[in-house]
C-alpha cells in the first residue's frame, strides 16, 4: 500500500528497491545483535572499545569457554531450557485455548464476573505476589523442581494469552459456529472441528510467544531451580557476570548467540502456522 | 501509626500465614546444638553470589568438605550478586534460607534485626568454629549492632585507587607519594591532565561513589553511623562534595553523562579500559582490570595504591564477605563444620585463593604471598591487604537498611548537584534528612 | 469492566437448532463453559487468587519479609501520596514513558506488519529478521548493547559527528535515559508485530476482492477493509502495551542496574516499587504500590471497553 501505481511498469525495478529499503532498515535495527554476534569471536579482553562489527582477531574460544562453564556445560542447559519451555508451551496452548473459547462463544452465569477477575490478575505486578508464591510452592514441596514452572501454564494463569485468544476468536463469524450446530456437533465439537482449526494463527502466536517468555525467563527458574545441574539457559547467561569478581563477556556473547538459535528456529518453524495454516489468508 | 495485629485466620488464608510468618520460628525448636556441636551429618545447603571462576573455586571447596566428612551432602547455590540478594529475601520470608548462607557487611544487619541470623559467639566458644587466626579487626567487620557476632568474614575487600601507571608515566606526573591525602590527590590530578593523550580524564568523577566517602570521613576520624543514625555532620559532606566540586571544575574529571553510564563490571570500568588514569576500584578488582587493560590497551599496567590519607590516618575500610547461619536452620553441626573447614583448612584455603577478596585467615595469607606460583596481580591484591590490615583500618558497622537507603540517595544527592546545579549544602541537607528518616525507621 | 464481552453472544441472525429444549441446552452450554473453564478455575482457586489476596492484605500491613506483618491500615497509601517524593517521580516517569512508548510502538509495529504482509521473495527470512530485536530486548547482554549504541562512543554519537553534532552519553543524561529506554521499547515491536500480522493473515481475502470491484485504492481499502477487520487486535494491542508499559520494569533494571538512574529519570513506578520490596524490605509499602496501580490499570481497562462497541468490531456480531 506504500509504493504507489503510477510508476509500477517494472516490477523488478520495485522489486529491488523494495528489497533495498528493507534491508537498510534492517542493518540498522539488527546493528546491536550484529555487534553482539561479532564480539563473540573476539578475544574476550577486547570485546569493548569497538563499534565495528567485524572481530580483528578472529577466535572462537569463547564458545568452547562458554559451552563448558565450569563442571557443567551448556548442553545442559539447553536440554533443562527445552523441557521447560517445550511443556509450557504445551500447557499454555491447551489450557488457554478452552478457557478463551469458553469466553468468546459461551455464555454461563458469572461469565462478566469471571472474565473480569481474569483481566484483573494481568493489571497486578508480579512483583508482590512472587513472595505468597513462594510460600505456597514451598508448602506443597515444590522447591527444585520444574512444576511451578510448568503447573500453572497447564492451569491458564497467564491472562494474557486467554485474552489474546478471546480476541482472535471473536474475529471469527458466528456463522461459522451456528453451520457446526446444525451439521450436529456439541461445543467440544465446534472447539476442535471449527473453531481450533481456523485459530491457528492465534494458537500459533501462543506458542511462539510462550516459547520466547518461557526461554528468557530468569526469575523463575532463579527462585525455584536453584541447582546447578537444573539450571536453564538464562540462569547459565547469568553465570557469566558479577560485579563483585570477574565477568566473562566473551563467553556471554558466545552463548547469548547460540541461544537465540532455538527462538529462532521454532519462529521459523511456527511462522508456517502463522502463514499458511489459515485457508482465508490475505494479501497475497 | 498504630499497631494491630491481625487475628490469625482473619483472611481464611492459613496456609499462606503460617509459612509467611515463619522467618522467626526461634521459640519453636530451642535450636538444639546452638553451639554447633553434634553429629555432622546430613544435608545442607550453602550459597554465594559470584560468576564462573568463582563458582568452580567454591565447589571444589565443597568437594572437599565432602571428602573429609563423609556422609554429608552439600548443594551449592549461586547467582550473580543482585539475582542473589533478590532470591535471598525471598527464601528469607519462607524461612528457607540456606543453612550457610554468604553475606556482606553492608547487608549482614538487614537480617540480624529481624532474627534471622544466629549468633556464632557460642559456637566459637564451643570449638566448633575456629577463628584464632582471624585479626580481631577483621572479625568486628561480621558483628551486628547488638555486638554480637553473626558473620564470620573469610575475604575482605578494600576498595584502591587504580593507576594506569603507564599513563601516569607518560603524563610526567608519576605516582602519588605514600601516605598523600586528598589535597594531594587533587593536586597530582591536576599536574597529570596536560600530558595525558586526547580524551582521556585522569580520574573518574567520584564525587557520587559512597566509598570514596567513606574513606574521607575514616580519614576524618568520623564516624559513618551512630547506631542507626549518620555519624557524620551536614559540613562535612558538604566539604566532601565541594572539593570534589573544585576537581570537577578544573576539567580532570569525567562527565557527569559518563559517570551516568558507567556499568559496575570491572571489566567495562573505564580506568580497565585505559579511558582514564585512575578511579576507585575494589582492590580484588586488579585482575581482571589488567585482563581488560591487555585486551584494550595492549602493553599499559595497571597498580593499586590505599585511597588518600587523612589528619588522622588511612583512609582506608575493609569490606568483608563472610558467613552467616540462619535461625531457620535445621542442620547447625554440619553448618558450623563447613564454616570450620572454609576457615581453617589449608586445602580449602589454597583451592579458593581469595576468590573473593583477600583471604582473613592470617596463616592462609601468608601461604598464598609464599606460592611462587601465584599470580602477579594476586600478590599485588594481597600485599596492599596485608599493608591495610597493618594500619589498623576503622571498622564499618552498618545499620539495616544501608545498602537500600545510603547508597541510592548518595548517587542521587551527588547528581542532583552535578545535572541540576543544586547547591551542596542544600543536596547534602536532603541527603541527610531522607538517609536518617529511612534509617530509624528501617 | 466487561461491557463489551458478554452482551454479543446470542446473535439474532442465528437459527435456534432445537427452540423447543432452550431451557436445558442453555444449562449444558453452561456445563460446557465450566468444563472449558476447569484449568483456568482450578488455576484461578489455587495458584493466583491466594497471593493476589494476600498482597492486597499485605498493602495493609509493615512487612518486612522476616518477621510477621504489622496491621497499618491506611497507613502506606497516605504516605505514598504525602510523604514520599520518589513515588510522585516514578508515577511522572511512567506516565510519560506510557504516553510516548505505546503509541509509536502501535504504528511501528502496523506499519512493519502490513509491510511484511505482502507477497516478497525471502519473506520468511525478513519477517524473522524484523522479530530479532524484540527476542534480545530482555536478555541480560542488553545493557552492553545499548550503551554500544547510545553511550558515550556509542554508535549514535559516531553517526552524528559525521554531520558534525557531538553527542553526549545518552544513557547516562538524565534528560535524555528516558527516551532510550522508550526506543529500546520500540525497537522490540516484534511481539505486537506478530500479533497483528496474524489478524492480517485472517482478513477474508474477498473483502479486499469486493473493495477492488468497487474501485477502492490503497488507501481507501486500508481505512475500510483492514482497520475495521484488525479493530478486535488493535483493541487487545493497544491494552496490553498499555498495561505492560505500565508495569515495565526489566529494560530499566537492566540499562540503570536496577537504580532507575541517573538522577531517578528511568525510575519506572515497578523499579521503584521492586526497591521497597526487595532492597528496603518493605513489602507493605511495596504492595500498597502494587494495589495503587491495579486501581489505576482497572480503571483504563474498564474505560476502554466502554469505549470499545464504538469501534472494535466482532466477528460475532454481523
Amino acid at each position: 500500500m506504500i509504493f504507489g501505481r503510477r510508476r509500477s511498469r517494472n516490477p523488478l525495478v520495485i522489486a529491488l528497491a523494495r528489497h533495498a529499503l528493507l534491508v537498510a532498515v534492517l542493518v540498522v535495527l539488527l546493528y546491536p545483535l550484529l555487534w553482539m554476534v561479532g564480539a563473540s569471536f573476539r578475544p574476550s579482553n577486547e570485546a569493548f572499545g569497538t563499534l565495528s562489527i567485524w572481530p580483528e582477531h578472529i577466535t572462537t574460544q569463547n564458545y568452547v569457554d562458554g559451552w563448558s562453564l565450569g563442571n557443567l556445560n551448556f548442553s545442559r542447559f539447553f536440554l533443562n531450557s527445552l523441557a521447560i519451555t517445550l511443556l509450557a508451551v504445551v500447557g499454555n496452548v491447551v489450557a488457554c485455548s478452552m478457557a478463551a473459547y469458553a469466553f468468546a462463544r459461551l455464555t454461563f452465569p458469572f461469565k462478566r464476573t469471571m472474565f473480569a477477575l481474569m483481566l484483573g490478575t494481568m493489571l497486578l505486578p508480579y512483583h508482590v505476589t512472587l513472595v505468597p508464591q513462594y510460600v505456597l510452592f514451598n508448602e506443597l514441596a515444590w522447591i527444585n523442581t520444574i512444576l511451578p514452572l510448568v503447573v500453572p501454564k497447564f492451569l491458564a494463569t497467564d491472562a494474557f494469552f486467554i485474552f489474546l485468544m478471546v480476541q482472535f476468536i471473536r474475529t471469527l463469524p458466528q456463522e461459522l459456529d451456528d453451520a457446526a450446530r446444525i451439521d450436529g456437533c456439541g461445543h467440544v465439537g465446534i472447539f476442535r472441528r471449527v473453531i481450533l482449526p481456523l485459530s491457528i494463527p492465534a494458537l500459533g502466536t501462543t506458542a511462539l510467544f510462550t516459547f520466547i517468555s518461557t526461554w528468557n525467563d530468569f526469575l523463575g527458574p532463579l527462585l525455584y531451580l536453584v541447582r546447578p545441574e537444573t539450571w536453564t539457559v538464562a540462569q547459565g547467561l547469568n553465570g557469566f557476570l558479577d560485579a563483585t569478581g570477574e565477568s566473562a563477556y566473551g563467553p556471554l556473547f558466545a552463548m547469548a548467540t547460540l541461544s537465540l538459535a532455538p527462538i529462532v528456529g521454532f519462529f521459523l518453524a511456527a511462522q508456517r502456522l502463522l502463514v499458511e495454516g489459515i485457508a482465508t489468508s490475505g494479501l497475497k | 501509626m498504630f499497631r494491630r495485629s491481625l487475628a490469625a485466620g482473619a483472611l481464611a488464608l492459613g496456609l499462606l500465614a503460617t509459612g509467611c510468618a515463619g522467618g522467626t520460628s526461634i521459640g519453636a525448636n530451642p535450636n538444639e546444638g546452638a553451639d554447633g556441636t553434634g553429629d555432622v551429618t546430613g544435608n545442607i545447603r550453602v550459597s554465594w553470589w559470584g560468576s564462573g571462576p568463582r563458582n568452580e573455586a567454591t565447589n571444589a571447596v565443597i568437594d572437599l568438605f565432602k571428602a573429609a566428612h563423609p556422609g554429608t551432602a552439600v548443594e551449592g547455590e549461586s547467582a550473580d550478586f543482585q539475582a542473589y540478594m533478590e532470591r535471598l529475601n525471598v527464601q528469607a520470608s519462607s524461612a528457607n534460607m540456606p543453612c550457610v548462607t554468604q553475606l556482606q557487611g553492608r547487608q549482614l544487619n538487614d537480617y540480624t534485626t529481624k532474627n534471622a541470623l544466629l549468633d556464632l559467639q557460642p559456637m566459637i566458644d564451643a570449638g566448633t568454629i575456629d577463628v584464632s587466626q582471624i585479626p580481631p579487626e577483621v572479625l568486628d567487620t561480621g558483628r551486628g549492632l547488638d555486638g554480637k557476632l553473626y558473620m564470620i568474614p573469610y575475604g575482605a575487600a578494600y576498595d584502591a585507587l587504580t593507576v594506569n601507571r603507564t599513563l601516569a608515566e607518560r603524563s610526567g606526573a608519576g605516582l602519588p607519594a605514600d601516605g598523600y591525602d586528598w589535597d594531594a590527590f587533587a593536586d597530582w590530578l591536576q599536574r597529570a591532565q596536560p600530558g595525558l593523550p586526547d580524551g582521556i580524564k585522569a580520574v573518574g568523577l567520584g564525587g557520587g561513589l559512597p566509598n570514596n566517602f567513606i574513606a574521607y570521613t575514616a580519614g576524618r576520624g568520623a564516624s559513618l553511623f551512630a547506631d542507626r543514625q549518620l555519624g557524620f555532620s551536614e559540613d562535612l559532606l558538604v566539604e566532601y562534595w565541594d572539593m570534589w566540586e573544585r576537581i570537577r571544575g578544573a576539567g580532570v574529571t569525567t562527565t557527569p553523562e559518563a559517570d551516568g553510564e558507567e556499568p559496575d563490571q570491572t571489566e567495562q570500568r573505564y580506568v580497565a579500559q585505559g579511558k582514564v588514569l585512575a578511579d576507585n576500584l575494589p582492590g580484588n578488582a586488579l585482575t581482571p582490570a589488567q585482563k581488560t587493560l591487555d585486551g584494550t590497551q595492549p602493553g599499559q599496567q595497571l597498580v593499586t595504591l590505599p585511597l588518600p590519607a587523612g589528619p588522622s590516618g588511612s583512609g582506608n575500610v575493609l569490606f568483608t564477605s563472610g558467613f552467616s547461619i540462619p535461625t531457620s536452620c535445621d542442620n547447625i553441626p554440619t553448618a558450623a563444620a563447613f564454616i570450620d573447614f572454609w576457615m581453617t583448612d589449608d586445602g580449602a584455603a589454597k583451592a579458593f585463593l581469595s576468590s573473593n577478596g583477600a583471604v582473613t585467615n592470617t596463616r592462609h595469607l601468608q601461604q598464598q604471598l609464599d606460592d611462587p606460583n601465584l599470580p602477579a596481580t594476586k600478590r599485588a591484591e594481597l600485599q596492599l591487604y596485608q599493608k591495610i590490615v597493618a594500619q589498623n583500618p576503622v571498622s564499618v558497622l552498618y545499620p539495616p537498611g544501608y545498602q537500600a537507603s545510603f547508597e541510592g540517595a548518595f548517587v542521587r544527592a551527588y547528581e542532583s548537584v552535578v545535572f541540576g546545579g543544586t547547591p551542596t549544602r542544600d543536596a547534602a541537607r536532603a541527603f541527610m534528612t531522607e538517609v536518617n528518616a529511612a534509617l530509624a525507621s528501617s | 469492566m466487561t461491557a463489551g464481552t458478554a452482551a454479543p453472544v446470542a446473535p439474532p441472525a442465528a437459527p435456534a437448532p432445537s427452540p423447543a429444549r432452550g431451557p436445558s441446552r442453555r444449562t449444558r452450554e453452561a456445563l460446557a463453559a465450566y468444563g472449558f473453564l476447569a484449568p483456568w478455575i482450578a488455576g484461578m482457586l489455587l495458584l493466583t487468587i491466594g497471593p493476589m489476596i494476600y498482597s492486597l492484605y499485605l498493602s495493609f500491613t509493615r512487612y518486612n519479609l522476616m518477621t510477621p506483618a504489622q496491621w497499618v491500615g491506611f497507613d502506606n497509601y497516605v504516605r505514598m501520596f504525602t510523604a514520599d517524593p520518589r513515588y510522585l517521580a516514578s508515577v511522572g516517569v511512567t506516565l510519560r514513558y506510557v504516553a510516548i512508548s505505546v503509541p509509536l510502538l502501535l504504528v511501528v509495529s502496523l506499519a512493519v506488519a502490513m509491510l511484511l504482509n505482502k507477497a516478497i521473495a525471502f519473506l520468511p527470512g525478513y519477517r524473522a529478521a524484523f522479530y530479532l530485536p524484540s527476542l534480545i530486548a530482555s536478555s541480560v547482554a542488553i545493557a552492553v548493547l545499548w550503551r554500544q549504541v547510545f553511550g558515550q562512543d556509542g554508535i549514535v554519537n559516531k553517526v552524528l559527528a559525521l554531520v558534525g553534532i557531538e553527542g553526549g552519553s545518552w544513557i547516562g543524561n538524565p534528560g535524555t535515559a528516558l527516551s532510550t529506554l522508550v526506543v529500546l521499547h520500540v525497537w522490540a515491536f516484534g511481539s505486537t508485530m506478530i500479533i497483528f500480522l496474524a489478524g492480517l493473515r485472517q482478513v477474508p481475502k474477498e473483502y479486499y476482492e469486493a473493495a477492488a470491484v468497487d474501485g477502492a485504492g490503497a488507501v481507501r481499502r486500508f481505512v475500510h477493509v483492514t482497520l475495521p477487520m484488525l479493530t478486535p487486535l488493535i483493541f487487545f494491542n493497544l491494552l496490553l502495551s498499555t498495561v505492560n508499559a505500565f508495569q515495565a520494569f526489566t529494560p530499566a533494571y537492566v540499562i540503570s542496574g536496577g537504580e532507575g538512574g541517573p538522577l531517578d529519570s528511568t525510575l519506572f513506578y515497578t523499579l521503584y516499587l521492586y526497591q521497597r520490596g526487595f532492597a528496603n524490605l518493605e513489602m507493605g509499602y511495596a504492595s500498597a504500590m502494587a494495589w495503587t496501580l491495579v486501581v489505576v490499570l482497572a480503571l483504563f481497562t474498564a474505560g476502554l471497553f466502554a469505549t470499545a462497541r464504538f469501534w472494535v468490531h466482532y466477528g460475532d456480531e454481523r
